[in-house]
């Protein structure tokens, strides 16, 4: 009884902090410096990884669509909802089955993951726009993927270093 | 439950080889749709998934400015003779202003909240075998 609230506080707490980071990151977009539909650092999946790497893969998913569905409110845009749920959760899909890979370690993780959500993104976007177009930005968003994984990716190797497994001190 | 990538702190051959995978990923993705220099280009805005307009380029003799005010957020576009671009736009994200002018054959200005898409094709020049759905 006692665990399942404390799962339940503690699922709760990381979705609102994946909202908050992914609002934070609303505020200063990449976009500006850098003109490209659908990039951003991924500060979330920050929360994702750690999520996978200390709770459980279901806790992981479940804070994942609470974040899509809670921002995509916050946003007033159904159609971002579109984008981040199936952008989120290739990413997950992806991370999930490379963190069961020996040999790597959370930068890669992080990387596929940023590449998995950009291949998301622009699948949904060419789902909503009926055509191939979008796959134009497919390379340039990959590319970008190596260095916001790459950041994420040394983000999240501290952060689940430095914060021990929730009730196991 | 343990997993091995969560205790390393330094990145591994792994991460490199998770590296040049994506960036081949991305080098073949652009090669493949590597747009084919011609010297006739054909502006084509969709909206919604519906042909509102096509301007062969080279036959402009001055620049046409269209707005469409049909679209969720009513935006201008700008077509020259060289290239098409976004004046302005009443959507959020701006993404589609800010892409700024396109003059190639395969280049496209994207506004995903209007589902606008404006293409350059070049002359027979069709950019993919086939397009589903």
């Amino acid at each position: 009884m006692a665990h399942g609230l404390q799962r339940l506080t503690r699922a709760a707490v990381l979705t609102a902090l994946a909202l908050a980071l992914s609002v934070a990151e609303g505020l200063a977009p990449l976009t500006i410096l850098f003109p490209l539909p659908g990039l951003r650092l991924g500060l979330a999946n920050l929360v994702t990884v750690y999520a996978l790497c200390r709770l459980s893969g279901r806790e992981a998913l479940l804070i994942l669509v609470a974040r899509c569905l809670l921002g995509s409110l916050l946003g007033g845009n159904l159609m971002a909802l579109a984008f981040s749920l199936t952008g989120g959760l290739l990413a997950l899909a992806v991370m999930a089955l490379l963190l069961r890979v020996p040999g790597l370690s959370l930068f890669g993780v992080s990387i596929a993951g940023a590449a998995a959500h950009n291949t998301g993104q622009i699948l949904a976007a060419m789902v909503v726009l009926g055509g191939r177009a979008p796959l134009v930005y497919l390379p340039p968003l990959l590319l970008c993927s190596l260095v916001t994984g790459a950041v994420t990716g040394g983000v999240s190797i501290l952060l689940v270093q430095r914060i021990p497994a929730p009730g196991r001190p | 439950m343990r997993l091995s990538a969560a205790d390393r702190r330094r990145p591994t051959l792994g991460d490199g080889l998770v590296v040049l995978v994506v960036a081949a990923a991305a080098l073949l993705l652009l090669a493949a749709l590597r747009p084919k220099g011609t010297d006739s280009l054909t502006a084509t805005i969709t909206l919604d998934g519906q042909v509102v307009a096509q301007y062969q380029l080279a036959e402009l003799s001055q620049p046409v400015s269209l707005t469409l005010e049909q679209a969720p957020y009513p935006l201008t576009i700008q077509i020259e003779a060289d290239g098409v671009s976004i004046l302005h736009s009443a959507c959020p994200s701006q993404d589609c202003v800010r892409t700024g002018r396109i003059t190639q054959t395969g280049q496209q200005i994207i506004c995903l909240p209007n589902r606008l898409v404006v293409s350059l094709t070049g002359a027979g020049d069709l950019e993919f075998d086939a397009v589903t759905g």
